[in-house]
């Protein structure tokens, strides 16, 4: 007699019958568990991205109190991404063992205590390590599209990732026009500045230890339920020959490099624009902090907007589209980018800024549409690289460019915007033996089948 | 487009001659006419929000008259030494003042009168924003027009002598400590309390 599939789930959202993986995409409902995993993502990890950059908003007062100097402030810039290059990489295989829901929320309310230690914190060095510390909570970028991708199928994957990321990234927007705002709030109680800017910092933390019982609380890793340990099904051996296969992969080193220079330069930009504008066209702490929030909130339409525009071109032009769309868009940003350390005014400055945030951050949306199709086995591998690469890329640009005095801040826009232009070079020797390249048409033998190169279906 | 160039770059060029006709002025080309003391000596350390500083100003005497016939205003103000400049671009010296970061915190501002030849004096508590740095105190004499027209400092010309330095507050408070920890402690808490439910939860469903 054949076993009778216990009650089938039934879903508010169209699923595909195969995983249960949803099928359909839809941002203003909160049904269970598709939409609702999806809301709890991206608000968990825009609580961690908020935490991050709370801090850049508040270095002119801090800066005062602790006696920093530049070199001082560009090492903590530095140490806030060093940490996540090695827990982004970490966490794929961390989701694979215990599922994105437990490991997101682990890492979220571990670091809350970190982000409450600046109230603490009253040396340059702890004032680092505070900055490296919070900087771990980032890996919980690749928790987020690791879940997208357990809950929704690969129509609207791209899509769902693209969403979850660029609302998430709003949170390093919002935390620079807010922070200020928290402050000037505290202060209005007759609190001294010192003490203010202290007690500021409870707020983040809160909000990310909220978000992630939240989370932990109503959140479910695939739709049919939660992850069960997988002890035996994946032995060391598999493992390691994934990790290999993903490492070998030319094309996941060349996204990486890409990401490292359309990502890493949107968190380098976090990390300075307030006080650049402070600085520079000495705008007082909140209207600084506003003007940088623009660039960060520019996240909410311009990430998905990559998403959605690489899916547009890989339906016209198939993957020779996607790569030339992610060209152009990041060529275009890297302009936009020594344009704005070349303007002079406040106004113009604004407005550079604001396309150049378009630009930038819908090239690291059209990076994901094209990271799905390198390596379908290698897919944790090659997203983890990715990843990785764009905080990598932070902490290059931020050595190079923005610690010490050698280089003006605006001459070091300018020059950050020509290393984008030589980094996004090499996507032109992306080649794909079945779909084409940027430069060559696709020498593709139906005979021979490749079995590393599947479409995710 | 070499037309273009030579145009942009003559507009440049005009704009900034045109800068220098409309109120740039050049610390390098005012005169030093006012003796400024301060009562903090070389190295005394003064605490912020508790400890008083009393500064004078006049302008020196063996200048001939009528060199402060102009002066309407003065206002003294802390300025960092150099070596608390060091490596922070916020507090840069420029020439231009109206681009100088050196002088932040202002002490007093008080008019002037030119026939009244006494030295004026000001005793204040050093407020508890001012940053915890080593300084020293210079006087800038305004015109009606509010440009500056002339000078004084405690220190000499190269700023190496009678710098003093002043230290502010932490910030840091118990209540704040406290409660920091205390939502440390919860975070950790509230994670450790989900582990151990789930355990329960998966034995009682075994």
């Amino acid at each position: 007699m054949e076993a009778q599939p216990t009650k089938a789930p039934s879903f508010s959202l169209p699923v595909d019958p195969a995983d249960q993986k949803a099928t359909e995409f839809r941002p203003f409902s909160i049904a269970p568990p598709h939409m609702r995993a999806f809301h709890l993502a991206w608000l968990s990890l825009f609580s961690c991205f908020f935490s991050t950059f709370s801090i850049p908003p508040l270095v002119a007062i801090i800066r005062q109190d602790l006696n920093l100097t530049e070199t001082d402030i560009s090492y903590a810039g530095i140490a806030s991404f060093a940490g996540s290059i090695f827990s982004r990489f970490a966490m794929g295989p961390v989701c694979d063992l215990v599922g994105p829901r437990v490991a997101s929320a682990t890492l979220s309310l571990l670091t809350a205590p970190a982000i409450l230690s600046m109230c603490l914190v009253s040396s340059p060095n702890s004032f680092i390590l505070v900055r490296f510390l919070v900087g771990f909570s980032l890996a919980n970028f690749v928790a987020n599209q690791f879940w997208m991708s357990s809950m929704f199928s690969g129509c609207v994957v791209g899509l769902a990732n693209g969403v979850a990321a660029g609302w998430a990234n709003m949170g390093s927007g919002v935390t620079q026009m807010v922070m200020p705002l928290i402050y000037s709030f505290i202060m209005s109680f007759n609190v001294p500045s010192s003490t203010a800017w202290r007690a500021a910092f409870v707020v983040p933390a809160i909000f990310q230890a909220l978000t992630a019982i939240m989370v932990l609380a109503y959140g479910q890793d695939l739709p049919t339920g939660n992850y069960k340990k997988r002890s035996g099904t994946t032995p060391k051996e598999d493992l390691l020959k994934i990790l290999f296969n993903g490492l070998k992969n030319y094309r996941g080193w060349i996204l990486a490099l890409a990401y490292g220079y359309s990502f890493g330069v949107e968190l380098t930009t976090d990390n300075i624009i307030a006080q650049y504008f402070y600085d520079r066209f000495d705008l007082n702490l909140e209207l600084a902090g506003t003007v940088a929030a623009s660039f960060g909130m520019a996240n909410f339409i311009s990430r998905p907007t990559g998403g959605l525009l690489s899916d547009a071109m890989g339906r016209r032009f198939g993957m020779r589209g996607r790569l030339w769309g992610l060209w152009v868009v990041q060529t275009v940003a890297g302009l936009l980018c020594v344009l704005l350390g070349r303007v002079n005014s406040l106004w113009g400055s604004i407005v550079v800024m604001c396309c150049f945030s378009v630009f930038v951050q819908a090239a690291s949306g059209l990076t994901f549409g094209v990271v799905p199709f390198v390596s379908k086995r290698s897919l944790g591998v090659i997203s983890g690289m990715t990843g990785s690469g764009g905080t990598v890329g932070a902490v290059v640009t931020q050595l190079l460019l923005f610690s010490g005095n050698k280089y003006s801040k605006q001459t070091s826009i300018s020059l950050m915007g020509i290393m984008m232009l030589i980094c996004t070079l090499p996507i032109t020797l992306i080649y794909f033996p079945r779909w084409g390249g940027i430069l060559c048409g696709p020498s593709f033998e139906p005979h021979k089948a490749d079995g590393s190169y599947h479409l995710l279906e | 487009m070499a037309e273009r160039g030579f145009l942009l770059a003559s507009l440049l060029l005009f704009c900034c001659l045109a800068g220098t006709c409309y109120g740039i002025v050049l610390f390098s080309s005012l005169p030093r006419t006012l003796v400024v003391t301060a009562s903090p000596s070389q190295g005394q350390v003064l605490v912020g929000g508790e400890d008083k500083i009393t500064v004078t100003w006049g302008v020196n005497q063996s200048l001939p008259a009528g060199t402060d016939s102009a002066y309407k205003t003065i206002k003294v103000k802390f300025c960092y030494a150099p070596i608390s400049q060091v490596d922070r671009t916020w507090r840069k010296t420029v020439d231009n003042i109206g681009k100088d970061k050196t002088c932040q915190f202002q002490i007093v501002a008080k008019p002037y009168d030119a026939s009244n030849k006494t030295v004026q004096s000001f005793e204040l508590t050093v407020e508890r924003d001012v940053p915890s740095a080593t300084y020293f105190v210079r006087a800038y004499a305004y015109n009606s027009e509010n440009v500056e027209v002339g000078y004084g400092q405690t220190t000499d010309a190269h700023k190496t002598t009678n710098l003093f330095e002043v230290q502010s507050i932490t910030g840091r408070h118990v209540s704040l400590d406290i409660a920091a920890v205390c939502f440390s402690a919860f975070s950790v808490v509230s994670l450790l309390g989900f582990f151990v439910a789930e355990k329960r939860r998966a034995k009682r469903s075994q």
